[in-house]
């Protein structure tokens, strides 16, 4: 059983009446990369800051490494590495000098060799100011700044937001360089799934405060399907079936999509309805993370057809 | 060892199948020959941008389905095709898939004739491997 | 090393300002000082004496000081010190609230108080050099023998430190005034208030151990106060 890096125990946070956060209960192990999904707003930031101890929670707890959020300790401070979210920075400062500042703080562990490599690869001189930089360019001063450290636990806000497909890309290099040490860990929330399918192994997703899911990658994407099921006359109206997320219906045709159901737990149904046959329609992580994370009672934003 | 695989994010087909396929693939067309070695799993993660147990988990099926062999410390090779079987749940897949194909050439309006002509023209691609396949089992 | 590296951060990052404020004064203070036409008229006013030292009496500080000059460049740094108290204060802790990097600087392997005690060392550091130093530095200039016809007296140096120290108290006010997380911007403006008060109740003064007292006691409440405020704030 892998040790626990990162958890939480019904981590709540409300900002006035409204719950930011209800009830998470996290674990994330070590060595995996760890995604963290959710729609805008849904409380992935407000998660991360509580992780970190810059804010407090208002019910519940979060520990990293083993020691809780409210009081992490310099120590265990120096072995995670932080990159916030817009990539904020000290704007007077060159690159220069804002190394000399993060690496005051990370003495016996910086990597200075690794930092120079990544700002010449990046075609950066340390000699720029930040304000002078694009929001890539920060960002990218950003990664460097939290990797070369050699954090043991990496946790990432939003890293990519807004980023064009080249430093996205760099980033995830990034990450995967620093997975394959020893004993490595990565938290990093994002929007962008297709970034997400490529590194984590495992997924967190996160709904208007509310944990939905926390599973391994390959789980999700086994557990999160359609099944189109053609019936010879009509196609129940009423459909008893767990798992069963939401369906569509048109005369013959019923288009499920369920979570956590099995083959045979589908066959079965399909025999009970009297089903014809049936399909599964593979799905990719977006559509996957779209159906898993839309209300109950939704309907299409634009209606095509009356009938 | 030369295999340049492209896998695509955000497709319906998972990572690790998408590198199964490739490699398996590449293996039935005889571009992987008995004996090659395998990129190393961090190598390839590193070159591919993807998490290493992806990879990790590609190579298990392989070995599992007989195609490929692990040797600790030392990596994973093309196994010898005398030792590669297929078993009733392959044999499924299988068959499903070619269902899938000929449900295809049919909507196409392809005829019987047709479509046999095709699949033996395509069948010359694999021809160094499945020969090879023959002459061993006699 | 730490602490070094925070403190010499927040110096860098005001050292604009410091440089602004180091180099009114010694422009003030040295116009001030060789301006002998400008000032000889008041000599020959009547002066009586007053034993007391009260900064309140600025307006009569020519009653107290025989020469004007350094009276003078006091006015200016009744002003300049306060400002540069508003502007430190800003620089410290509202600024990062707009730039938002108070999450970068936050996760530091590093205590909290720390964090805060480098600001506040960075901010009397700075009042200490680029104002007390200069003051000082042009008390001891005016009184170079043969310079100004009358010697400056020993008072008018602590008058302007005083000034300094007030200034102390209005950074102290604004970094209340950005750690607070009232809603309100008037109950907001609470600390800042506090401490413009407290500077015009100390400079009404006149009375020593009153200047020192009412020092002492609003720089140890804001300053409690401020600890208080940055280490359970959430940000």
């Amino acid at each position: 059983m892998a040790e626990i890096v990162l958890e939480t125990k019904g981590l709540t946070k409300y900002y006035g009446a409204k719950p930011a956060l209800d009830h998470l209960d996290l674990r994330v192990p070590r060595g995996c990369i760890c995604g963290f999904l959710g729609r805008n707003g849904a409380g992935k930031t407000t998660a991360i800051k509580l992780m970190l101890g810059l804010l407090t929670p208002t019910a519940g707890s979060a520990s990293l490494l083993g020691c809780d959020s409210t009081a992490l300790t310099p120590a265990i401070r120096q072995r995670i590495g932080y990159v916030t979210e817009g990539h904020r920075l000290f704007r007077w400062m060159t690159i220069g000098r804002l190394e000399e500042f993060q690496r005051a703080f990370f003495p016996k562990q910086w990597d200075s060799r690794l930092f120079a490599e990544m700002i010449e690869y990046f075609e950066l001189s340390k000699r720029q100011k930040i304000k002078h930089l694009s929001n890539g360019q920060r960002a990218q001063v950003s990664l460097a700044l939290a990797l070369a450290p050699n954090p043991e636990l990496l946790v990432m806000d939003d890293p990519t937001l807004g980023l064009d497909a080249a430093i996205r890309r760099q980033f995830l290099e990034g990450m995967i360089e620093l997975i394959m040490r020893q004993g490595r860990t990565v938290l990093f929330s994002s929007h962008i799934l297709a970034d997400v399918e490529r590194v984590a192994d495992r997924i967190v997703v996160i709904d208007k405060g509310v944990l939905r899911a926390d599973c391994p990658l390959e789980q999700f994407r086994a557990s999160v399907r359609k099944v189109v099921v053609h019936f010879e006359n009509s196609a129940p109206a009423d459909i008893e079936l767990a798992g069963l997320l939401h369906f569509r219906r048109s005369e013959r045709q019923l288009e499920l999509t369920l979570v956590g159901v099995g083959d045979a737990e589908v066959a079965d149904w399909a025999a009970r309805a009297g089903a014809e046959r049936f399909d599964f329609v593979e799905m990719n992580l977006e559509d996957q993370f779209i159906e898993f994370t839309a209300s109950p009672h939704r309907r299409r934003l634009f209606q095509w057809e009356k009938a | 060892m030369a295999l340049w695989m492209q896998i695509s994010s955000g497709s319906e087909s998972p990572i690790y199948q998408q590198l199964v396929e490739q490699i398996s693939g590449a293996i039935a067309r005889g571009e992987l020959r008995t004996g090659d070695k395998l990129p190393a799993v961090r190598a390839l993660a590193a070159e591919l941008v993807i998490n290493p147990n992806t990879v990790a988990r590609a190579y298990t099926l392989l070995e599992q389905s007989g195609l490929v062999t692990t040797k600790t410390g030392s990596g994973t090779f093309v196994s010898d095709p005398a030792l590669r079987h297929a078993d009733a749940a392959q044999i499924n897949v299988l068959t499903e898939r070619m269902d899938t194909l000929i449900g295809r050439a049919v909507n196409l309006g392809l005829d019987r004739n047709a479509l046999m002509a095709l699949f033996e023209k395509r069948l010359e691609k694999f021809a160094s491997t499945l020969d090879k396949g023959e002459a061993e089992n006699g | 090393m730490r602490f070094l590296a925070l403190l010499r951060k927040e110096l860098r990052e005001s050292l604009p300002w410091l440089l602004l404020a180091g180099l009114l004064l010694l422009g003030v203070g040295l116009l001030a000082v060789h301006s002998e036409a400008r000032f000889a008229h008041m000599r020959h006013q009547h002066w009586s004496s007053h034993s007391g030292l009260g900064p309140g009496e600025i307006v009569n500080v020519y009653d107290l000081v025989r020469s004007p000059h350094l009276a003078w460049v006091a006015m200016w740094l009744a002003f300049i010190a306060p400002g540069l108290g508003l502007v430190l204060g800003v620089c410290h802790f509202w600024v990062p609230l707009f730039a938002r990097t108070w999450s970068f600087l936050l996760h530091r392997s590093t205590s909290r108080m720390s964090i805060l005690g480098a600001k506040l060392a960075a901010a009397i550091l700075g009042l200490l050099i680029s104002l007390g130093l200069v003051w000082t530095g042009l008390y001891w200039y005016a009184c170079r023998p043969g310079l100004l016809p009358i010697p400056e007296p020993i008072q008018i140096l602590v008058v302007g430190w005083i000034y300094i120290a007030v200034g102390l108290v209005v950074y102290l006010g604004t970094a209340l005034s950005a750690l607070s997380t009232a809603r309100w911007y008037t109950t907001r403006i609470f600390g800042l208030a506090f401490a413009v008060l407290a500077a015009f109740v100390i400079l009404l003064q006149w009375h020593p151990v009153w200047i020192i007292a009412l020092m002492v006691f609003a720089i140890a409440i804001l300053f409690v106060q401020t600890v208080a405020a940055f280490l359970s704030r959430e940000f």
